[in-house]
């Protein structure tokens, strides 16, 4: 049994008077991709969120239960978000490379975090950019600005300069709807790879691609966990009705 | 407003049963053909074979259309994978029918030792196969099963029985071996239908409850059925590929 890295319990957001999640009690495991699915406002993106306390940022937010990361609850009050941050990455829907060269973007973590050796952080944007297979698309054009990748290079480089935090943790939040299918499955491929070494969290609204690249699907509805379970188990016998409604698109 | 998706499964579904229902009047067929020695029959049985080869490729092109088009998962999946195989299964189910009709005129003498087989008991036996068959498919009522798996045992033994007391009467007579070999043939192709069914019946499990009960021995070895809804609790799958293809 592998151990788990992320634990929910008991966790309930409410955005204002809105209950956006009620009761999740889930465990992400270290080292497998998780994808969260369920139909638009059914809370997995919130819940993506409070993994590492994006929902912070938004006003009237509340929330109860607890999210332990290696055991340790973030949202005890000691807890640096900055440094919660850097061992939890994000990446979302729609790329966001800075206005900068395609070096700077992924050197740009790591010097703000104190590296200043030119040869370390060469270091890193070779490997981060290797690790998120795009070095040889770009190896040539590191001094270019980044803006001018395409679509698909830009959501890889954005995996990059999340990988050169050296998190353990990867949140994507629908990395790949906005990406052509030959973008697409160099990220799920990419997915797959990197959960050798992280612990990946993945929403998204593409059920085959939820298929494809996770081990344990967690399904959304209402704000509750209707259902968790390996993969395979999902897309082939799901045990509640509201999954298989879900999964084989007879919802509603 | 049905939606496509499930007009095609519908669609699926009724060619199902449609063959279904063509290949256990043919089996059906011939074993009256059998008894009563009707070339006539045994002709139609033959001639009916275009249909189901017919609607053979026609389940396998839908199967393959809904796959290709639609990646069905769940409930879904699991009826169009069974589907393919139920297919397959009752089309060769046809093809023994057919094999047993080829051979009727082959029997129009020494008809005796057919009387003296006392055919009619595992006769009847087969044709309420045929009928549970076609009810498994049509209801997917897996409440049927343990009845056709018990009735197919029935119709097993019955048949090597009937084998052993035709080699028994070959040994007696010489003159009955062209006619006693083709109905050894026979009662062969007796035996793979009646196995075609409990395979048909498997499939029915598979689309209702996602468990894997063929091969009856594997099943026995492990004491346990294989089912897909096991290992739903979270862990690592530590299982290598290959463990898992065994």
């Amino acid at each position: 049994m592998a151990e788990a890295k992320i634990r929910s319990r008991n966790l309930t957001l409410h955005y204002g008077n809105k209950m956006a999640l009620d009761n999740v009690t889930l465990d992400i495991h270290a080292k497998q991709v998780t994808a969260l699915i369920g139909p638009s406002g059914c809370g997995k993106s919130t819940f993506l969120r409070t993994l590492n306390r994006m929902n912070d940022l938004i006003p009237f937010v509340k929330i109860s239960g607890e999210v332990l990361v290696d055991n340790y609850n973030i949202y005890e009050d000691k807890v640096d978000v900055v440094n919660l941050r850097k061992k939890i990455g994000m990446v979302f829907q729609k790329s966001n490379p800075f206005a900068k060269s395609v070096f700077e973007n992924i050197a740009y973590g790591p010097k703000i975090n104190g590296i200043k050796d030119k040869k370390k952080l060469t270091e890193i944007v070779e490997f981060s950019l290797q690790r998120a297979a795009i070095w040889d698309e770009v190896k040539d054009r590191l001094n270019d600005s980044a803006l001018g990748l395409s679509g698909g290079q830009q959501q890889r480089l954005c995996i990059a300069r999340t990988i050169a935090i050296n998190p353990e943790i990867i949140l994507m939040d629908e990395p790949a709807s906005a990406l052509d299918p030959i973008s697409t499955s160099k990220i799920e491929e990419l997915i797959f790879q990197l959960k050798t070494d992280y612990t990946i969290v993945i929403v998204t609204h593409n059920m085959q691609q939820a298929a494809r690249v996770s081990d344990n699907t967690a399904f959304f509805y209402m704000g509750e966990l209707v259902e968790f379970g390996r993969t395979k188990s999902i897309f082939t016998v799901p045990s509640k009705k509201q999954t298989e409604d879900y999964i084989t698109g007879r919802f509603g | 407003m049905e939606r496509h998706f499930e007009m095609e499964l519908e669609k699926l579904n009724v060619r199902l049963k449609k063959m279904a229902g063509i290949v256990a009047i043919q089996v059906n067929s011939a074993m009256k053909a059998l008894m009563e020695g009707d070339v006539e029959l045994a002709k139609q049985i033959i001639e009916q074979d275009r249909k189901v080869d017919k609607l053979d490729n026609k389940i396998d092109k839908l199967c393959q259309r809904i796959f290709a088009l639609s990646q069905p998962v769940a409930t879904d999946l699991r009826f169009i994978m069974s589907s393919l195989k139920i297919n397959n299964d009752l089309e060769r189910m046809g093809d023994h029918a057919v094999g047993i009709a080829y051979k009727i005129e082959t029997l129009i003498e020494n008809r005796e030792v057919i009387s003296l087989l006392n055919l009619g008991e595992v006769v009847a036996d087969l044709n309420k196969l045929m009928e549970l068959m076609v009810a498994i498919i049509e209801q997917r009522n897996v409440n049927l099963v343990k009845e056709i798996f018990d009735l197919s045992t029935k119709i097993q033994f019955k048949l090597q029985t009937l084998s052993a007391k035709i080699i028994e009467e070959m040994a007696k007579k010489s003159e009955i071996i062209v006619v006693a070999t083709n109905l050894m043939l026979i009662l062969t192709q007796l035996e793979r239908i009646e196995a075609y069914t409990t395979n048909i019946a498997e499939s029915v499990v598979f689309i209702v409850e996602g468990k894997l009960v063929k091969h009856a021995k594997l099943v026995k070895e492990n004491s346990e059925i294989i089912d897909f809804t096991e290992n739903i609790e979270i862990g690592p799958d530590t299982r290598t590929h290959q463990e898992e293809e065994q």
